[in-house]
């Protein structure tokens, strides 16, 4: 019982990390058609930005949060100018996004690299510290991203749902031609798109570092596999469906180390169990939970 | 910069050109000829590579018989992957493919006593105990590089009895490539990146035609871990990483997604990038420590991906009209 506890929190720590960083990749595509290779990089950079503004430089540590948020913002927004834009007026295909998108992400990490250093880092807040719960260890630190991506994840999906933007955003992926005739400013729409997954990426990775404790610059990198099965779980290109799928993935991967799934799955398959729920999803039900049949796969 | 003029330096950067050329020319029938974004190519040449190493070491097989059931396994990898995910949409299957190879490296790196796990293949048992690696490819190299002696005097080492076996079979590959492109399976292949439905109604099945595409670069990229496996003889699991594909995907853009022949010419320049980073030593590049000039390899190859998809996304030899969306 205490395990099931156990594995149900981890999950939904994990979970909620997953689900603010499938958003991003999530509308990204629903609005560019873009499957975003570098989103794991900016999770890195987030991360190793914090912990520069904080640790090193001894800043306060939402003060760092904030000001990382804000360079995956505007790395993100320079990226729109002088690639994605240029590349949507040449009418770029599939196969050019791909690459450009990979080619983004690798540059990217030999910055982080070269700026930050290659050593594993730690966040100056206690990761030892730990609560007892109905027989169930929880750290602090999970506690406190718990509570911190709720949060998150609920103003995320009221932005969507409320704000002028987030419904001109949905309006656009729907139908861009629509969209744009009836006076959406597209430019804006899109450019609002990276804004948000550059924030929502810095955000992932300070809440990632903090949950794994110790981190190094390949963190991002091997998650974003995990953040493609999230989202095409929570069905490729719907926000909500984004949130919903990061969470039941996170939990999924949790728990399948419990005994009743064919034994437990050892921890360090744990990345498998994501790629292998992508498979299967793509497989079986392609279309996503939220899904209908009639979408073109 | 004294490295640029040592024969060495090339004779290497030609070797590597070699093994990554026929990798190349694996993605190049695959998206060139049968439109399939594969972005997974690495596992194949891993599943290989690794087939090569366990069956050497551990059962002590030839080198060539083992590279012969590598490859055979690398074409079935292919064919596990084409039945199961070839018929999503390009883009879900070049996702769909990236999780296969990255199953498949963590496979290797937590089978600890089939694979080595994270020590690699030196910490595979045989019969002689642990670290034993079998010098079956010195020896092969070794034989060619003595029969090259009395010609080319000390210039005789392993990269260049490398380039001697990996080059006839790269222009061997790419003359069948080209053949192959010629022949009226292309044809129908070619009609299928266009539009599926045409080729369907002229009674083609469309799935079997692009499966016997996936499979044939399989075997491509299984070829390319023979040689891999026989250039470096020591295989990690981070040798496979992701990245490794995009290496792959930088020659085929850089020579154009249907250019057979310029594939020759691309892949010399990734050889050039990928070798010369260390050696680059004039300012600022002086400033970055050694390790860091590391990093500078994927950087390059990022900036080089990104600036042709800006500039010249038909490459250096292609057709524009190939690359872009109507």
């Amino acid at each position: 019982m205490s395990d099931l506890i156990q594995y149900t929190f981890n999950g939904l720590v994990v979970g909620s990390i997953f689900a603010i960083a499938a958003v991003g990749i999530s509308l990204l595509y629903s609005v560019l058609r873009l499957v975003n290779f570098a989103a794991g990089d900016f999770l890195t950079l987030g991360a190793f930005l914090t912990y520069f503004l904080s640790v090193t430089l001894e800043l306060n540590f939402f003060f760092s949060i904030v000001v990382s948020m804000l360079a995956g913002m505007g790395i993100s927004w320079f990226l729109e100018l002088v690639l994605w834009r240029n590349l949507r007026r040449n009418k770029a295909g599939t196969l050019a996004l791909f690459l450009v998108a990979t080619g983004v992400a690798l540059m990217l990490r030999p910055i982080i690299q070269f700026l930050f250093g290659t050593e594993t880092r730690k966040f100056n807040i206690d990761i030892l510290k730990t609560y007892d719960f109905l027989g169930a260890r929880i750290a602090h630190t999970q506690l406190l991203v718990l509570i911190f991506a709720s949060a998150s994840i609920l103003v995320i999906a009221l932005f969507i749902s409320k704000a002028r933007i987030g419904k001109d955003m949905r309006a656009y992926a729907n139908n861009p031609g629509l969209a744009a005739v009836s006076g959406i400013n597209v430019d804006r729409v899109v450019l609002a798109t990276w804004l948000i997954s550059g924030a929502l990426g810095s955000l992932a990775g300070v809440f990632q570092g903090l949950v794994q404790g110790q981190f190094n610059n390949s963190m991002g990198e091997s998650l974003l596999l995990s953040f493609f099965a999230a989202v095409v779980l929570g069905t490729i290109g719907d926000a909500y469906g984004a949130l919903v799928g990061g969470l039941l993935l996170g939990l999924f991967m949790e728990l399948s180390q419990l005994s009743f799934f064919f034994g437990g799955v050892p921890s360090n398959y744990k990345p498998v169990v994501a790629f292998a729920t992508l498979v299967l999803v793509l497989l079986f039900k392609p279309e996503g939970i939220f899904g209908y049949r009639g979408r073109k796969v | 910069m004294d490295a640029f003029v040592q024969p060495g330096f090339w004779v290497f950067v030609l070797a590597l050109a070699g093994i990554y050329g026929i990798f190349a020319l694996g993605l190049q029938i695959q998206y060139g000829v049968g439109g399939i974004m594969n972005f997974g190519h690495v596992g194949m040449m891993a599943v290989s590579g690794y087939t090569i190493a366990v069956l050497v070491i551990k059962y002590q097989w030839s080198f060539w018989w083992a590279a012969f059931v590598g490859v055979v396994l690398a074409a079935l990898l292919g064919a596990l992957l084409g039945l199961t995910t070839l018929r999503l949409s390009g883009d879900y299957f070049a996702i769909a493919s990236i999780a296969f190879a990255e199953i498949t490296r963590y496979w290797i790196l937590n089978t600890d006593s089939v694979t080595g796990g994270t020590q690699g293949t030196l910490a595979i048992p045989n019969p002689l105990g642990f670290g034993g690696y079998t010098n079956q490819p010195d020896l092969i190299l070794t034989w060619i590089s003595d029969r090259l002696y009395p010609i080319v005097g000390d210039e005789a080492s392993r990269d260049m009895s490398m380039i001697f076996i990996v080059w006839p079979f790269l222009f061997l590959f790419i003359w069948i490539a080209s053949k192959l492109q010629q022949t009226s399976w292309a044809r129908v292949l070619r009609a299928t990146r266009e539009d599926d439905d045409v080729p369907r109604s002229l009674g083609k099945n469309v799935f079997r035609f692009r499966l016997q595409t996936l499979v044939i670069g399989s075997v491509f990229g299984g070829i390319a871990g023979v040689f891999w496996a026989l250039q470096f003889a020591l295989l990690a699991p981070e040798d496979f990483l992701r990245i490794v594909t995009f290496y792959g995907w930088m020659i085929l853009i850089l020579a154009g997604a249907t250019r057979v022949k310029g594939l020759i010419i691309a892949s010399i320049f990734f050889g050039f990038l990928y070798g010369s980073t260390r050696f680059l030593e004039f300012w600022p590049l002086s400033l970055l420590s050694s390790p860091e000039r590391a990093y500078l390899r994927v950087f390059l190859i990022g900036f080089v991906i990104v600036l042709l998809m800006l500039k010249r996304p038909q490459g250096l030899f292609g057709k524009r009209q190939e690359m872009v969306l109507e």
